[in-house]
């Protein structure tokens, strides 16, 4: 487990095994993150120049909010940028519409469930991630959500970004962004129910 | 008196406490009365919970490349 204080330290004083530590924890996260908004192709740019803006900026970083937290913010002003600067030729105009229950089937005309969640194996977030396996089918399953569900979530649950943050991000209302983590957390639990059901992804 | 599909549709609200407070005693009465409820709304906790500490890091990724772009004294 590494400080992110004494890693921040480091980092200020410009410590380049400190900015590689950094690098292997972040830099999936923040690829990860600017898929949905700048498309696999361009993510790894947009990545590459948040480190560049935040090697830069460190000393401005106050350790307030969680250095991942911190990347994030950056990366969404450069995602920006490069879609500017290439005409937003991926579109988010659809981003926020309701895609619907994905557990509607469950219920029945009563609204009564008819296929109600099973118990689970493992009742903590540690006891879940102690499965190597799972790690990986939560990032597979990650990556198939709706680009609108893949971006909140990212944003909020990896990220830490707050709700109002969010929206001015992807240029939607704040009951938007509540709905569209609400659905990408509902596709998430139906994969770790699969997975505790079945033992597999 | 909510359905059961009803308070699935209010998962997040209530883990996030984002409930009215007369929504809020709707919810913990249904709770009361509804196991299957209070497990579905138990694990979306859980699974926001799973999702917040995901360690995305990646031993594979090439740090090295990066950092000789940092040190390029033409960016």
């Amino acid at each position: 487990m590494v400080d992110e204080q004494e890693l921040v330290k480091r980092l200020r004083q410009g410590d380049s095994n400190a900015l590689e530590t950094a690098i292997k924890l972040h830099h999936a996260f923040l690829v990860a993150m600017a898929i949905p908004l700048v498309g696999a192709d361009s993510a790894d740019d947009v990545a590459q120049e948040t480190w560049l803006k935040a090697f830069a900026a460190i000393s401005k970083f106050e350790g307030r909010a969680k250095l991942r937290t911190w990347l994030a913010r950056i990366a969404i002003n450069e995602a920006h940028a490069l879609r500017r600067k290439r005409g937003r030729e991926l579109s988010l105009d659809d981003w926020g519409i309701d895609s619907g229950s994905p557990i509607g089937s469950r219920f029945n005309q009563q609204g009564g469930w008819n296929a109600p969640p099973s118990q689970w194996h493992h009742d903590t977030p540690e006891a879940l991630l102690t499965e190597a396996e799972l790690h990986e089918c939560i990032r597979k399953h990650l990556h198939q959500l709706p680009g609108d569900q893949q971006s909140v979530l990212m944003m909020r649950e990896l990220g830490g970004l707050g709700f109002d943050e969010i929206a001015r991000a992807l240029s939607l209302a704040e009951g938007n962004i509540r709905v569209l983590l609400h659905r990408g957390r509902q596709r998430m639990h139906a994969m770790l129910n699969h997975f505790e059901e079945v033992g597999t992804c | 008196m909510l359905t059961c599909r009803e308070m699935s549709e209010l998962g997040s609200e209530i883990i996030d406490g984002h409930l009215r407070f007369s929504t809020r005693l709707a919810v913990l009465m249904h709770q009361r009365m509804c196991p299957r409820c209070k497990l579905y709304i138990k694990q979306l906790k859980l699974t926001a919970e799973v999702l917040q500490q995901l360690p995305l890091g990646d031993e594979s990724v090439d740090s090295q490349a990066i950092l000789d772009r940092l040190r390029t004294p033409d960016r």
